[in-house]
C-alpha cells in the first residue's frame, strides 16, 4: 500500500493518506514504462555488443572505426 | 511601547514620555517564531519575523488608519511572505522578505496598504528564493529549510505553490541526487496544478546527450505523459538546472534543463502544449527511488 505524506510548509502540519486512484494507476503506469525502457536499453547494449562479437572488435575499435 | 491614548486633562510621566521618545530612537520590537495576523498595537513598531520555516504576516483591514506604519523585518532563513488577509497590499517589488530583509507597510487607509520592501533591491535579472507552500511525496521522507527541499529516498515528490502571478520565469536547481537503482534510471518532470498531475501526453521535447567516453545522440519526445528530463544512476553529485518558462500563463508552458549525470550530460528542451495555469510540479521515477536536493528560484518580472 502506497502512501502519500503531505507537508504544509506553513503551518508545519503534516498528514498521510492512500494513493487515490487515479494515482495508483498512474504510478503502475509509470512503473511499467520504466521498467520497459529498462529492458530495452539493455537488449539494445546486447544486440550492440552482439555485433562486435561477431566483428570481432572492441567498443574502442568500433569507435575509432566510425570516427 | 505600542502609541498612548491620552486625554485631557491627564498627566503625562516621564515614564511615558521617555518610553515614546524611545520608541522614535528605538523602535519598540516584538520578535514572532510563526505566521502572525497584525494587530492595532503594532502601529509605529517593529516586527520581526524569526523562523526557520517559511511564514506570512497577514493584513487584515480596520486595525490602522491612513499614513500608519509598520516596520517588518525578518532575521532568519525562512521567507516571510506579507500576505493580503481582508486589507489589501500592493508592492511595486516583492512582498516575499528574505533572510536580513526588511521592509515598510504604509497604511493609506484603513483597508489598503503599500509595502515598500528596503531589501534585495530587484535589478533586470534578480533571483527571489521561492519557498513551497507544502509538498507531497511517495516513500522516503522530505524536509524543507530555508526553501531548499531534501528527499531522502522518494520515488515522486511535488512541490506546491511554487508557481504564482508574482513571477513569470522560474530556476529549479537540482543538486546531489542520486537513483536507489543503479540504473540508469528515468527521471521525470511534471507540470501541475491545485494538487494534481498533468499526466497527459501533452508534452514534447528533444534532447541531446554526449557521454564522457566520446558517444553523442538524441532523443525526442513527441507527445509523452512527462519531461523526462536525464537518466540518474547511483553515483553522487549529478544535477540539473531546469528554467520554467510561464507555468502561470493559460498557454504552454516551456522548460529547458542542463542535466549532468555521472557518465554523460544532456540539453533538454520541449513545451507542454495544454493552457493549464500551474502552481508546481512532480519529480518522479518510474522504477526507482531518489535522493537530492530541490531549490527553485524566481526572475523578476522587469
Amino acid at each position: 500500500m502506497v502512501k502519500v505524506i503531505e507537508q504544509n510548509l506553513l503551518t508545519g502540519e503534516t498528514t498521510e493518506r492512500e494513493q487515490t486512484a487515479a494515482e495508483k494507476t498512474q504510478t503502475a503506469k509509470d512503473k511499467t514504462e520504466a521498467e520497459a525502457q529498462g529492458e530495452a536499453q539493455i537488449a539494445k547494449l546486447a544486440a550492440r555488443q552482439a555485433v562486435l562479437d561477431k566483428l570481432g572488435l572492441t567498443a574502442d575499435e568500433a569507435a575509432a572505426l566510425l570516427g | 511601547m505600542a502609541i498612548q491614548t491620552f486625554t485631557a486633562a491627564q498627566v503625562l510621566t516621564a515614564a511615558q514620555m521617555n518610553a515614546l521618545q524611545a520608541n522614535d530612537y528605538n523602535q519598540t520590537v516584538s520578535t514572532k517564531t510563526a505566521s502572525y495576523t497584525l494587530v492595532a498595537a503594532d502601529k509605529g513598531t517593529r516586527v520581526v519575523m524569526n523562523s526557520a520555516s517559511a511564514t506570512t504576516i497577514t493584513v487584515n483591514t480596520s486595525l490602522f488608519s491612513a499614513g500608519d506604519t509598520l516596520f517588518l523585518q525578518n532575521i532568519s532563513t525562512g521567507v516571510c511572505t506579507v500576505t493580503a488577509g481582508t486589507a489589501t497590499v500592493s508592492t511595486a517589488g516583492s512582498l516575499a522578505i528574505p533572510q536580513n530583509g526588511s521592509g515598510i507597510l504604509y497604511f493609506t487607509s484603513a483597508g489598503v496598504s503599500i509595502f515598500y520592501p528596503s531589501a534585495g533591491a530587484a535589478t533586470a535579472n534578480a533571483l527571489t528564493l521561492v519557498t513551497a507552500t507544502s509538498t507531497a511525496n511517495t516513500g522516503g521522507t522530505v524536509t524543507s529549510s530555508g526553501g531548499r527541499v531534501t528527499v531522502a529516498g522518494s520515488s515522486s515528490v511535488s512541490l506546491n505553490g511554487v508557481f504564482t502571478s508574482t513571477y513569470h520565469n522560474y530556476l529549479v536547481l537540482l543538486d546531489t541526487i542520486e537513483s536507489a537503482a543503479s540504473g540508469p534510471n528515468q527521471f521525470n518532470l511534471r507540470l501541475r496544478a491545485a494538487g494534481s498531475d498533468t499526466t497527459s501526453s501533452t508534452y514534447y521535447a528533444g534532447q541531446i546527450y554526449g557521454t564522457y567516453a566520446g558517444a553523442t545522440g538524441g532523443s525526442a519526445n513527441n507527445g509523452v505523459a512527462q519531461f523526462p528530463l536525464l537518466t540518474l544512476t547511483n553515483a553522487k553529485q549529478q544535477m540539473a538546472k531546469i528554467e520554467v518558462f510561464s507555468p502561470q500563463a493559460a498557454t504552454i508552458t516551456t522548460i529547458d534543463s542542463l542535466g549532468v549525470a555521472f557518465d554523460a550530460q544532456s540539453n533538454y528542451a520541449g513545451y507542454q502544449s495544454g493552457a493549464t495555469q500551474y502552481d508546481g510540479f512532480t519529480l518522479f521515477m518510474g522504477a526507482s527511488n531518489f535522493s537530492g536536493n530541490i531549490t527553485v528560484y524566481a526572475y523578476q518580472k522587469s
